[in-house]
């Protein structure tokens, strides 16, 4: 049975399949030192996670709604998040196709 | 012979932690949380719990999905504190109960629950953004932590949970020492963190759930997961993880505190039951 949630993304194993290596590039960021690497050069760190053009491509431009829309989990994506200096309130605004401002003036924040 | 004592559902978030840490208890918009923790805090120095069993969800911190287990136990010594992607917070590591891990490993693998056993641990806000709140932050309590996996579907349902919950109180109730053990289930309760539906609470369904869980837990042990999404958000469904806790309790319970807050994301539950 496909599970869906109208407004959201659930994170299926094929999902995962499809995102593993931007996944797991986002994981290595839990490492402060790898933080520091990939900082210093984003192209040339997500690189030697093998990924492909088309998902480096997604970070550079922080299209966070894409990366979500390419299966990414959103556990991975803040992590990216953290090393960009993107919080989640942004992410998750932007992956609902505002900005942050235009998400809290609409929720009366 | 070891006892439950009682259960504790918190809410979990990176957020409470940081509000935490930031010495924010008093501000408006955080007291009305931090406040509800006060008198479940005060409840555990008066039954002094020997142990907490906390039933959590991993976000992708100790696991990742090269190898994502649906269950996993923690049976070490110590449990580190995993770095969530943004520094880790300044706690000491979490002690741990290698005794009672292994007797529950092999309660748990001889009651058809078939955990992955970890001897390292690292735990994230699933375990640590509440409990500074619950007791000192230099850890007088030990904890066993038991992850479930809640973020990569397929998920276990919440009926699953429940009967863990009975699996667990089987494996406290046959430890052959004395210990006073306090059951968590943490998650939820409704937020959605991404999507069109990003921001979505159900404050409804949040106190129906608590209502339920005391009353008639298994009428919402039998709510799919696909409900548990439609009604709570994608990321509601860690909600599942308070019926493992509920299921760990015996059938009349006696209720200790509540409370439900929701300044920004997330709908903030916290319940307190005495066996």
């Amino acid at each position: 049975m496909n599970i869906a949630v109208q407004g959201g993304y659930v994170f299926t194993g094929e999902d995962s399949a499809r995102s593993y290596r931007l996944n797991k590039m986002a994981v290595s960021l839990t490492s402060p030192e790898n933080r520091v690497r990939f900082q210093a050069d984003e192209t040339a760190y997500m690189r030697s996670f093998a990924m492909s053009e088309q998902e480096i491509d997604l970070v550079v431009r922080r299209d966070w709604k894409g990366m979500m829309d390419y299966g990414a989990s959103i556990y991975l994506v803040i992590k990216i998040g953290g090393s960009v200096g993107h919080t989640l309130p942004q992410i998750g605004a932007h992956t609902a196709g505002m900005t942050l401002a235009e998400f809290q003036a609409r929720r009366g924040q | 012979m070891a006892t439950v004592i009682g259960g504790i559902g918190s809410s979990h978030a990176p957020t409470i932690g940081m509000a935490w840490d930031k010495g924010q208890q008093q501000e408006p918009m955080w007291a009305p949380l931090f406040d509800g923790y006060v008198p479940v805090r005060q409840w555990l120095d008066d039954v002094k719990p020997d142990l907490f069993l906390i039933v959590y969800n991993d976000h992708a911190n100790r696991f990742f999905f090269d190898a994502y287990p649906t269950f996993a136990l923690g049976v070490g010594a110590v449990h580190t504190q995993a770095d969530e992607g943004w520094g880790k917070r300044p706690l000491p590591d979490l002690p741990g109960h290698p005794e009672f891990g292994w007797h529950l490993a092999r309660s748990l693998v001889d009651d058809e629950f078939d955990p992955t056993i970890c001897q390292e641990m690292s735990v994230d806000h699933g375990v640590l953004s509440f409990l500074p709140m619950l007791t000192d932050s230099n850890w007088k309590v030990p904890v066993v932590p038991l992850a479930v996996n809640v973020i990569q579907h397929p998920i276990p349902s919440a009926r699953r949970l429940f009967k863990l919950g009975h699996a667990l109180r089987r494996a406290i109730q046959s430890f052959p020492r004395d210990l006073r053990v306090v059951v968590f289930g943490t998650g939820g309760l409704s937020h959605q963190l991404s999507g069109a539906g990003y921001g979505t609470r159900n404050g409804t369904w949040d106190n129906q759930f608590m209502d339920l869980l005391e009353t008639d837990p298994a009428a919402l042990s039998e709510v799919s997961i696909q409900d548990y999404m439609d009604r709570g958000g994608t990321e509601g469904v860690e909600m599942i993880m308070w019926l493992a806790m509920r299921g760990a309790l015996g059938p009349q319970v006696r209720r200790v505190h509540r409370n439900y807050v929701a300044p920004l994301l997330t709908g903030y539950g916290l319940l307190a039951l005495a066996d």
